[in-house]
Formats: structure tokens, sequence, C-alpha cells
């Protein structure tokens, strides 16, 4: 198992947020997280990339503690709703940037540049670019160290058709390179399409862990999206 | 119809205005403004009390010690020697010293701490008008001005110009700099690397640090200060930019945006700066200042570029940038491993 996760907990205004959580996740996974806005979804994606410390639980990553985030730092690439680039640099800036401080040769900025098909826009300011397009340097951003690990929250929120299709894309080549992946998400058929385990959340509990299969034929799937 | 839209824009926008703490800083102004009245010490300095100092030993002449006995606008402290004289007009206890003027027979020498001050005007003016009321007409009894802080007018300044550099980096620039990292998510983008906290706020310092150093370098390339006692003076400089630098990136995790950060970033620089500058005009201000971490960088500066004082007759205030700096760096480290308001 890659990651364990244990009683995880975080809750807002004693209210909102995650009530303690449990559940492993094997390497190559694709794991679809779904649930009703305020239902905890971003919030246990936001521990899991230590964004925001839990208030109790732990989560081990291949048997190191997410605590000890100069272990694990490498192992995980969180990718978040809104793109956080720093605007008035250019793409290739960005990148580079993020290799220099992860000790990351300029070779593999190229490699990513080329990957993502945004050599054409490695001169272009960040705040240039429409929204797919940071999304997709954004993507590449988290690969940059070649996580085993790769956590999305709704990486399609606000994207148009072609650029979503991309996005998709993209999900299944990383996939398909062993990574495991966890998103969040609100469309039925992306998670059909991509996710071979789905966990559902409902105020902050953990109500749903198995197939897509499974949940498409369960009154959750129906009460969710009824 | 186009009314109730103004009017619900204007009511959304007083809000923001309120959430980003805008509101603060319109009460806080005149707040302050009415302390400040309150704390200068009247605004007619010519009418306040004048203190001055006579040498116990020195042979005033009749007429002019009896004029100051006879005359409540005056009030005398005697002191044994010169150097006595000297402590007590830069503690600010005394206006000015009477001494001889060995230029002029009879004449006096008055010491003061500046020539171009309020005070410095008073103390004449309430001198010319003791003689005109003792003796009618004769010779001046100030026949010379010496100034206690060396240098013109631009090197006199020099400190104030300092501070407001110092605390521009440190209250303005830096709050609204931090606050916009972490508003847009960048600090945490930044945490996703190998870097640790302790590195990411060292370097906001050494950005503070710069920063205030490039504006103090071009300052002197466009000013005539003169030539500085180099050692003392880069000793304090690094020492206040690095506290206030501190004090900016703490002031910055204290906000969620940067609208915030640069409001309480002008609740913190006004306070910081405007009874400092002034406490060289107001007695009460004088005795406030001093609590004032930035007049723990502002005295030094003067008495190294004025009154030629060394670094290491002031290892107090020194000490205690460095330490309120090193306290602060904490507590925003302290917050950073939070994720305060992340």
């Amino acid at each position: 198992m890659q990651l364990e996760i244990r009683n995880i907990a975080k809750l807002y205004d004693q209210k909102r947020g995650l009530k303690p959580t449990s559940f492993d996740v094997d390497k190559g996974e694709l794991i679809a997280i779904v649930g009703h806005n305020g239902a905890g979804k971003s919030t246990l994606l936001k521990m899991l990339a230590n964004w925001i410390l839990p208030d109790g639980g732990h989560v081990m990553i291949d048997g190191i503690d997410l605590k000890n985030r100069a272990a694990v730092v490498r192992s995980v690439g969180f990718i978040p709703e809104d793109p956080n680039l720093f605007d008035f640099f250019s793409v290739a800036y960005n990148l580079k940037l993020f290799a220099l401080l992860s000790r990351i040769p300029f070779l593999r900025v190229e490699e990513i540049l080329s990957e993502f098909d945004l050599q054409p826009f490695r001169k272009s300011k960040v705040q240039t670019l429409s929204k797919g397009l940071k999304q997709r340097v954004n993507i590449g951003r988290a690969l940059l160290s070649d996580p085993e690990v790769l956590i999305l929250d709704e990486p399609t929120s606000g994207l148009d058709f072609e650029m979503t299709r991309e996005i998709y894309h993209l999900l299944n080549k990383m996939h398909d390179a062993g990574k495991t992946i966890i998103f969040t998400s609100h469309r039925p058929e992306e998670i059909r399409n991509l996710a071979t385990r789905i966990l559902v959340l409902h105020e902050g509990c953990l109500i749903f862990d198995g197939s897509p299969q499974e949940y498409f034929q369960s009154d959750i799937h129906q009460e969710l999206y009824s | 119809m186009m009314m109730k839209n103004i009017l619900v824009l204007v009511f959304n926008d007083l809000a923001i205005a309120y959430k980003n703490k805008t509101f603060f800083l319109i009460l806080f102004i005149p707040l302050f403004i009415f302390a400040s009245l309150n704390l200068i010490d009247g605004t007619n300095a010519e009418a306040s009390k004048i203190k001055i100092g006579l040498i116990q030993n020195y042979a005033y002449s009749p007429e002019i010690t009896g004029s100051i006995k006879a005359t409540k606008l005056i009030e005398v402290t005697w002191v044994q020697n010169e150097d006595e004289g000297v402590g007590l007009l830069k503690g600010r206890k005394i206006d000015g010293m009477l001494t001889g003027n060995e230029k002029v027979n009879g004449g006096l020498a008055l010491l003061v701490l500046k020539k171009d001050s309020l005070h410095t005007i008073a103390v004449v003016r309430s001198f010319s008008a003791l003689q005109k009321a003792a003796e009618r007409s004769g010779p001046d009894w100030i026949t010379e001005i010496n100034s206690l802080h060396e240098g013109g007018f631009q090197r006199q300044t020099l400190p104030t110009w300092i501070m407001m550099l110092v605390l521009l980096v440190g209250f303005i620039i830096l709050p609204a700099q931090v606050a916009e990292e972490k508003e847009k998510k960048l600090l945490l983008a930044l945490l996703q690397t190998p870097i640790t906290e302790i590195q990411w706020l060292i370097a906001k310092l050494i950005l503070g640090m710069s920063l205030t150093i490039i504006a103090l370098l071009f300052l002197h390339m466009l000013g005539q200060f003169g030539p500085v006692p180099l050692t003392d003076y880069v000793a304090f400089i690094l020492a206040g930019s690095f506290c206030f630098s501190a004090y900016g990136i703490f002031l910055g995790f204290l906000c969620r945006n940067q609208a915030s950060a640069r409001t309480l970033g002008v609740i913190f620089y006004l306070p910081h700066l405007l009874p400092t500058a002034m406490s060289d005009v107001s007695q009460k201000l004088s005795s406030i200042a001093p609590f004032l971490p930035s007049y723990q960088l502002y005295d030094p500066l003067q008495k190294i570029l004025l009154e030629d004082g060394q670094w290491t007759n002031m290892f107090f205030d020194w000490s205690y940038l460095i330490l309120l700096g090193t306290l602060l760096l904490y507590l925003s480290y302290l917050m950073m491993k939070k994720r305060w308001l992340m």
C-alpha cells in the first residue's frame, strides 16, 4: 500500500470540514473523490498535500509520515483548482524557478514544455494564458519532480470541452505511467471514464468506497445527482 | 433602478472596506492626529517655558542672571561643567546652555542641539526680550550660537529620511508582498518544493534588507550628506533593516490578503515614524518615543551622524533591534508552520 490514511480530520467552526476518515491507497490507483460542495473533498486533498494541517490522525506515504515534509515533498504533487503560478513571469520562468528549488535539471523543464505542448507559450506571461493553459502549466510544474502520487482538486473545473479532454488525456497518460492519482470531481462522465475507484464524502464522512461499477449502480449516486 | 444599483454597489464597497480593514485606517488616522497633537508641547513653542543650563563656575553678568531669575519664562538648571550640560542637552532635559564666547569679550555663546529648530528660535527671542527689558540698548547678550549637531541641514535631517525608508520597506512593502504570496497560494506552492520555512523567511529578510540598503545608497548618491563613520553607521543600518524587515514579514502573516496588509502597514508606519521624528521638537514626545522600536534606530543614527557617537556606546539599542527582529521572525516561523491564514 502506498498511502495509509488514518483518522485524518479537520473541522472548521466545529462543523464544516472532514470528520475522522481512514482509507488506504495502492500504487497505481486512480481515485475519484466525489461529494457535494462542503463535503470535505478539498480539505482532504489539501491535508494530503500538506497545505493544511489536520486536527488529528496521520498520513503515511510509503511508510513515511507526511509530517516529515522534507522526506515526502518529492513524492506528492498537488494541483489546486485555481492555478497558483507567478502570474507576472513567463511559463518557462515559473517552471525553471520550481526546478531550481527542487534541484531538478533544466532539461526536465524542456521535457515538460514539450510533453505538455507548452513550447509555443514558453515566453508568454502566465497572466496572459487561458485557464486551461494555466492548468496545463500547473500540472507540468507538479510533474517536474516526477512524483509518485498526484493529487488534483477539480482539475477540469471551468475548462471548455477541448481543454477538459486534454486533461483527461494527461491523467490517463500519467496513470499508464504508473502514477497514483487522486482527484475530486463533480462530473459523472469524468468519474466513469477515468476512475478505478470512487470515494464518496458526505458532510465530512466517508460514506462509500468502491469501484465505479458499484458506485453507478448504488443509491448513493442517484441521491447525489438526483 | 439606477439609484438602487448604485446604492447596492456602495454598500458592497463599504462592506469590502470593512472586511479589508480600510475602515480601521479611516478611524485610526484622525485618532492618531488627535493623540499626536495632544502629545506635542502646545502649538506655540515660544509660549512654553524654556529650560536653560548655566555653568556654576562661570561668571555671568549680574544683569543676565538677575533678568533670568526675574522672569517666569525661563527655567534654569545649574550644571557643574560644560560636559554635564552637553549630557542634559543630548538627553533633551534642557533646550540650550549658555557659555562664554571667547571671540567676543563679555558675550555669551548659546549651545543648542540644532540651530534650525523652534527651540533655538524661542531661546534667542526670549533672551532678546529680556535684554530689551533690562538694558533697552547695548551689545547682544548672545553673540554666538553653536550647535551640538554637526553638518548642514541635509545631514541633520538624514536620520529622519533613513528611518522613513527603513519603515517604508518594513511596514508598507514587505507585509503586502508576504500577504500576496499567501493570498495567491504561491507560498504553499513554494513549500511543495524541498525549501524549508526558515529558508523562505531568510530570503524575505534578505529582500527587505537589500531594498533598504539600495534605497539608502541611492539617497546618499543624490544627497550631500557628507562622509559617515562607516562601521557605526552600517552596524545600525543592518540592525534596523533586519528588525523592521522581520516586523514586516510578521505583519504580512497576520493578514489574509494584500489590502489588509497595506492597511495594517500604514497603521504601524505612522505611529513608528511620526513620534520618533518629532521627538526633537517636543519634550513630551521625546519621553514617549524611546518606547518605540523606531527610536532605537533613530536616536543612535542621530548620535552617529551628528554627534560623533560610536556603535559600541549604543550596544543596548543595537541589541534591542536584533532581539526584537529575531523574536518577530520566530513568531512568523511559528505562524508559517501552522499555515496561519493560508
